[in-house]
């Protein structure tokens, strides 16, 4: 027996490092960033190993700081980038190292302040920084040591239409730019080099070295704590401006040529970097005793804030520095010229301070000035009191809610809310007002007389419009981000549970009897390859607050205004029928886009009309009231800046009249039809938006989104009387005159449609659309979002278009507008705007970090080694096309899923951000969802290797793609 | 010396029963509630209203029943009955589970097969292992705790949280899962029990967000050493937790388990009609229904271990016959009118004093007409030798 089981045992072992071999070797060691001054360890040494000096003196060093310069600014605002650019992972994904890993992952010697380091380019450095891995090429690789190639550099420095429009910069050249930060110094070997390196390892580490003593009295701590509090937070950015200057480069342009020769000439012997006379003025502390210096103190650093305002350890913690006498008696020094003539000596290298001229350059005080900000109001909803008297309008640019006295016009508040408010709804008593912001995801509670923030109710992603039920008790909110709504507690100020809505939720309307919430879903269901929009009307039952009906309304999409009939036995919607599965190209014939309304019955069926007008369409219907008694119904026109006024009585006449067949298939397509019930197509102002009537039902009230004002309309003169300013900026910024564009139907054939037609607040209206003009059904393409495009070009999903420009030009009008092409102000303009559509936040971020499947997901998105232990291929790994930050490398690649429809094969990479919002997925929009990219549509792991993938492994994949 | 060990062992659990046979009688120590009314249903009987005699679930909705069926989705509500299959967008017509959230309204269908799905408002939203991050579309058993739906497949666990849209994965790399196979899941306030085949029974604790398991503790397939140990059996079918107790149904017998003691019964020792238990519901913490493929075996009152077992008592009965019993000894029976043509039971739901027992052929409903909990205080004599294994004490001994 013993022998049996020794043999078994042997065999065991022999298997487990046969099978278990490569399992082993593809458990990689969790690899930290340490930063660069652990790798200036060996690589600032005098002779050919000096990689520190070049870096040091690139703009490398100083990307981080960039990001405080004011034209940082400019270039986020042209990126959709929403927030300082010190803050965004966007930009600190180009201009800093290590910003999309977890804490842990960095160590402490790491500073983002330093920039773009070492290890952006050649891999966190914990597992190859050893000396001993260091020196055998192939281990330092194993152990995640890169040396980067011209694509690894393209990520980041690929030609951005931001930094284009704002730098001027010249486009990079790759051959150039590798000279210009060239850090040579594979040298040999040497004897002479590892004697270096253990020199300098023993003056870090000493052995049986009593430990410096302290001196008594001020020491010196090093920029890096003067940065703590004088960093990106403060107003004047004052550690990013040393940062910037010349100054913080003193150390280090004492290795360069020109040093050498000036040292020479002033009778230093030796590398300027070991001589006193130099460091005294090309670093802090020169001179000073090892006590001096506590360990934060780095000397590398060059002239840093204590040269001039004296060693900071006494007056740096913040009570001392904010007392004014304190700080100055611990040894804070006020600067002035003298500070500086000890170094800038008359004639000192040739050159005279003119101190007249340098001191601006250098003043930290107020490096970044917040540019002027043109803010408008976009009012986009209102409501209307009981009495008449005021209106309520929920203003989306501004964030705030206005309040408007009808008679005398007067704003009589501005209350500053959440972010991107966008409806407004008062409470049965009117005593609150409860407004969506659907920025900061929640709802402002208002109290109506003093206009004060009562509370702010937490709800879904990017709540919408609201209703109560009829006791006031609970309050719904329509999600348009998580597809819900939200039933709030009113008196708990909380939400007790969420109702799954469609896609998109967005208007609301109660029924006249209190029992049933109407919710519009903008987006439509997602639905087979090819099929027609079949789009959804959710009701919900107001007593037990549960979905009780879904109306299927087919054919349409963008359903966004509702309303009920007094009478209660219809609902009125707003819509879009959108003929995607022809070439777009047909829209002369009304088949691209064609406008109109949607009847819901009682009973469950549905019906639909037009509004448009064979040669004059209703572009971008938007929201939909009944006057007080249901005679007539106004439907706003966001793309034609007017509004249709509807009889009710003609409309359900033409309805009634109609043979069964006609009803479904004819009516809803007919384009000569809408004047037998518009009565009118009144003019207002631009963008129109949502609607009121007045409680004597003379008055209809109109946001007029993009001109910062509310159109009164007279409903029996049918006209507009009115206008009431709401006080917005009177200058049109290029921008908003893009903005007005983008909502205008007025430069389509027919005034058919807009951009907002189909990029719906810049985003997606989520349809496959058939745009060529090659043949039906010919290369469908997935609609993409405009939201934060500018530095992801080219694009188009043939990737044919290289800027936002080209992509609206003459090819634009030629197969899509069928008018005169933009003229260059009107393509600019529109450029302009497009650019600066923010990208929303990704809601799946949460600041306690990452969850552990995403955590497990960001290891698959970046591994190396599939589930066998085989290193993969590189193009077959996640991270080597969707690379940080934008998670593209903005190339063309061929995943294998052209189609027999499709002409061409490769396809534009496209980005990640907010990738979990933007469904359905791949070029023709035939993956549903994330899991069908691989699941049905990666037979043969030509899109990355993941057929080796488990299951779980799959859905950690995706719980990490959803946060990016 | 391990075989001999399992003998010996064998030998010494059944000499007390052994004894205990001798001269024990026991009588009822109260009346308990027998159903003798029932209201039958079938395919045939209601003229297709109830589109396929193989049921797999019940689930009440206040007064009305939604049945999950092998040939789809079926409503009986006020003596209607409604249906939906493939051909009214039910994705998959084998329906093993229904779920109602308490909070939405909405149903959640277990699809053997076919993942799992949402009816809300009359239209069905499809989930499956393609589409979405469900674990497998070999679907058992679904239920809602909070937010969360929970989905007992053949490849582990899965949840989906309905605010946050996350998809989690329980499997065995993710919690203490010996095997993967899940069969059942109940879900409470504060726990979520799973049923799994072969891996006995996992608890998760809501408010700590952790796992525990139970396994039979002397691990034997063929034989279940020491009753009251543990769980009976690895192999476990079902899991219902009521009042703090956990009743786990396996092949080989039930276990109730109250936080500190396990109390296991076989049919050997008990009013179980067979050892093999498709789905056990507790009533309370004292009351438990148990599907078993020879019979509804319920245990009427824990504390005296009063049974009735529904059954047809031979291949050609037409009715079912209800088996008053304490432990094993039966005390007396009751004709019931009850008269579906199987007693192979899939699954019970309650409702009201009713009760629902679905069925291999057809569904039945128990009138509960004055119906009562545990034993009513009316105890005739009946001097039946004792001669179950029941170790009650409160057993009133002759």
């Amino acid at each position: 027996m013993k022998w049996y089981s020794t043999l078994r045992l042997l065999a065991i072992i022999i298997l487990t490092l046969v099978t278990g071999w490569p399992l082993f070797g593809q458990i990689a060691q969790e690899r930290i960033y340490v930063g660069e001054k652990a790798c200036r360890t060996c690589h600032h040494l005098a002779g050919r190993r000096d990689q520190f000096n070049p870096w040091r003196l690139s703009k490398h060093a100083k990307a981080y700081a960039a990001l405080s310069k004011p034209e940082a600014k400019q270039i986020a605002e042209l990126s959709g980038v929403d927030v300082d650019p010190y803050k965004s992972p966007i930009c600190l994904g180009c201009h800093t190292t290590a910003y999309n890993v977890e804490a842990w992952e960095r160590d402490e010697s790491f500073h983002f302040e330093d920039g773009v380091q070492c290890e952006l380019c050649h891999g966190p450095g914990s597992a190859y920084m050893d000396a001993k891995v260091m020196l055998n090429r192939k281990k330092a690789r194993q152990a995640g040591l890169k040396m980067p190639v011209e694509r690894d550099c393209m990520v980041c420095h690929k030609e951005k239409g931001s930094h284009m429009a704002v730098l001027d910069v010249k486009k990079f050249n790759y051959k150039e730019g590798l000279e210009e930060i060239a850090h040579p110094g594979n040298g040999d070997l040497t004897k002479e080099f590892l004697f270096q390196v253990q020199r300098i390892l023993s003056k870090w580490f000493p052995k049986n070295e009593p430990p410096v003593k302290p001196l008594p009295g001020p020491k010196y701590v090093g920029a890096q704590v003067c940065g703590k509090c004088h960093g990106q937070t403060s107003a004047g950015h004052q550690y990013s401006k040393w940062r910037y200057s010349k100054h913080a480069q003193a150390y280090a342009i004492l290795n360069t040529e020109r040093a050498a020769k000036i040292a020479r000439e002033m009778g230093v012997s030796g590398t300027p970097q070991k001589s006193d006379k130099c460091l005294k003025c090309h670093t802090t502390g020169a001179g000073e005793p090892a006590g001096r210096f506590t360990d934060s103190f780095d000397p590398d650093q060059g002239v840093q804030c204590e040269s001039c305002h004296g060693p900071g350890s006494e007056y740096m913690t913040e009570s001392v520095m904010l007392d004014p006498v304190a700080s100055v008696e611990s040894g804070l020094r006020d600067v002035d010229k003298k500070s500086c003539v000890k170094c800038h000596t008359e004639g000192i290298h040739g050159h005279t301070l003119d101190f007249e001229t340098m001191w601006p350059r250098i003043d930290h005080s107020k490096w970044q000035q917040k540019y002027s900000e043109v803010k408008y109001k976009s009012p986009f909803n209102l409501a209307v009191t009981k009495d008449g008297k005021r209106l309520f309008v929920a203003c989306e640019a501004s964030n705030s809610l206005i309040v408007v006295s009808t008679k005398t016009e007067k704003i009589l508040a501005e209350v500053k809310i959440g972010t991107q408010p966008h409806f407004v709804y008062f409470s049965p008593d009117e005593t609150r007002a409860y407004v969506s912001n659907r920025g900061s995801d929640n709802v402002s509670v208002i109290d109506t007389k003093t206009y004060r923030v009562l509370e702010t109710i937490t709800v879904g992603d990017e709540p919408h419009e609201m209703a109560t039920n009829k006791e006031g008790t609970i309050l719904y909110v329509a999600n348009a981000g998580t597809y819900d709504v939200s039933v709030v507690d009113i008196e708990k100020g909380e939400e007790i549970k969420r109702l799954a809505a469609s896609r998109g939720p967005w208007g609301m309307a109660r029924s006249p009897d209190g029992r049933y919430i109407y919710v519009t879903n903008n987006l439509p269901r997602l639905g087979e390859f090819r099929t027609p929009p079949m789009s959804e009307v959710t009701v919900i039952e107001t007593n037990r607050s549960i979905v009780k009906h879904r109306y299927t309304v087919p054919g349409a999409n963008l359903i966004q205004g509702i309303d009920i009939a007094p009478s209660g036995k219809f609902a009125l919607v707003t819509l879009i029928r959108t003929k995607n599965l022809v070439p777009m190209t047909r829209n002369i014939q009304g088949w691209i886009m064609t406008n109109g309304i949607g009847i819901l019955w009682q009973d469950g069926r549905v019906d639909q009309l037009l509004l448009d007008e064979v040669n004059d369409f209703f572009a971008d219907p938007t929201d939909v009231v009944f006057s007080k008694y249901g005679r007539y119904a106004f439907v706003s026109g966001g793309g034609v800046q007017e509004i249709a006024m509807i009889d009710i009585k003609k409309m359900k006449r033409i309805l009634t009249n109609a043979t069964e067949e006609k009803r479904n298939k004819v009516l809803p397509n007919h384009l000569s039809l809408s004047t037998e019930y518009i009565l009118k197509r009144i003019k207002v102002g631009q963008s129109p938006r949502g609607m009121a009537v007045s409680p004597d039902n003379k008055y209809l009230y109109v946001a007029d989104g993009l001109d910062d004002a509310i159109s009164v309309i007279d409903i029996k003169k049918r006209a507009r009387v009115n206008v009431i300013d709401l006080g917005g900026p009177k200058k049109i910024t290029q921008a908003r005159y893009g903005e007005r564009i983008f909502h205008s139907a007025e430069y389509t054939f027919a005034r058919q449609f807009s951009c907002h037609s189909c990029h719906p607040d810049g985003g997606v209206d989520g349809i496959t659309y058939d745009i060529e003009p090659d043949g039906l059904g010919f290369n469908p393409v997935d609609n993409r979002t405009l939201r934060g495009v500018n530095d992801t070009a080219p694009f188009k999903w043939t990737g044919k278009n290289p800027t936002l420009r080209r992509q609206c030009g003459p090819r634009l009008a030629a197969f899509f507008t069928r008018i005169d092409p933009f003229t260059s102000e009107q393509s600019e303009a529109l450029e302009r705007y497009i650019v600066t559509i923010p990208r929303p936040p990704n809601r799946n971020q949460k600041s306690q970090g990452l969850t552990p499947a995403q955590r497990r997901g960001k290891r698959i998105f970046e591994r190396e080694y599939d589930n066998s232990g085989n290193q993969m291929p590189q193009e077959k790994r996640c991270i080597y096309c969707h690379r940080p930050p934008y998670y593209t490398d903005r190339e063309l690649a061929d995943v294998g899923t052209a189609s027999w429809l499709d002409t061409h094969a490769t396809f534009d990479v496209p980005h990640l951000k907010n990738i979990y919002a933007t469904a359905p997925y791949l070029h023709d929009g035939r993956a549903k969802s994330l899991e069908e990219i691989w699941t049905i549509y990666n037979p043969t792991d030509t899109h990355g290797q993941t057929n080796d993938l488990t299951k779980d492994q799959l859905n950690d994949l995706i719980e990490y793609l959803k946060i990016l | 010396m391990y075989r001999i060990f399992i003998i010996l062992a064998t030998f010494i659990s059944l000499v007390p029963q052994a004894w205990c046979q001798s001269d024990t009688t026991v009588t009822l120590a109260g009346e308990p509630y027998v159903y003798t009314k029932w209201e039958s249903f079938t395919r045939e009987s209601t003229h297709g209203g109830l589109i396929n005699d193989h049921i797999f679930w019940l689930e009440a909705d206040g007064d009305s029943l939604w049945i999950g069926t092998e040939g789809g989705l079926v409503l009986y509500e006020n003596g209607t009955w409604k249906s939906w299959t493939e051909k009214d967008g039910l994705p998959w017509n084998v329906v093993m589970g229904i779920a109602k959230d308490p909070k939405t309204g909405d149903l959640w269908l277990a699809l053997f097969g076919e993942g799992i799905a949402r009816f809300s408002g009359g239209y069905f939203e499809h989930f499956t292992q393609v589409n979405s991050g469900l674990l497998n579309d070999v679907v058992y058993g679904v239920d809602i705790q909070g937010d969360n739906v929970w989905v007992a497949t053949t490849a582990g666990i899965s949840r989906y949280n309905q605010v946050s849209g996350e998809w989690t994965v329980f499997n065995e790399k993710y919690a203490p899962m010996k095997e993967v196979w899940t069969y059942n899941v109940d879900a409470a306030e504060d726990k979520v029990y799973f049923a799994v085949w072969g891996g006995g029974i996992l608890e998760w604790d809501v408010a700590t967000e952790s796992w525990k398991v139970y396994l039979d503790p002397d691990g034997q397939m063929e034989i279940d050493l020491y009753r009251d140990d543990g769980l009976v059996h690895d192999i476990t079918t079902a899991a219902s937790y009521i009042d703090g107790v956990l009743w786990a149904a396996t092949y080989f017998g039930l276990s109730r388990y109250d936080g500190r003691n396990w109390r296991g019964y076989m049919d050997h020792d008990s009013g179980l009609p067979s050892n093999f238990i498709n789905l056990v519901a507790g009533r309370s913490k004292n009351s438990a229904y148990n599907c078993t493929d020879k019979g509804l075996g319920v245990l009427v009152d824990y504390e005296t271990d009063t049974w009735v077992a529904y059954q047809r008592d031979t291949e050609d009965a037409k009715t079912w016959t209800a088996h008053v019993m304490v432990g094993k000894q039966e005390i007396k029976t009751v004709p019931t009118n009850l008269h579906l043509p199987n007693h192979f039971t899939t699954s019970v739901e309650f409702m009201g004093d009713d009760v629902w027992i679905g069925t291999g052929h057809g569904l039945a409903r128990g009138i509960g007409k004055g119906y009562y909990t545990g034993l009513r205080d009316k105890s005739p004599t009946f001097g039946v030798s004792r001669s179950s294994a029941s170790q009650n004490n409160n057993f009133r001994k002759k």
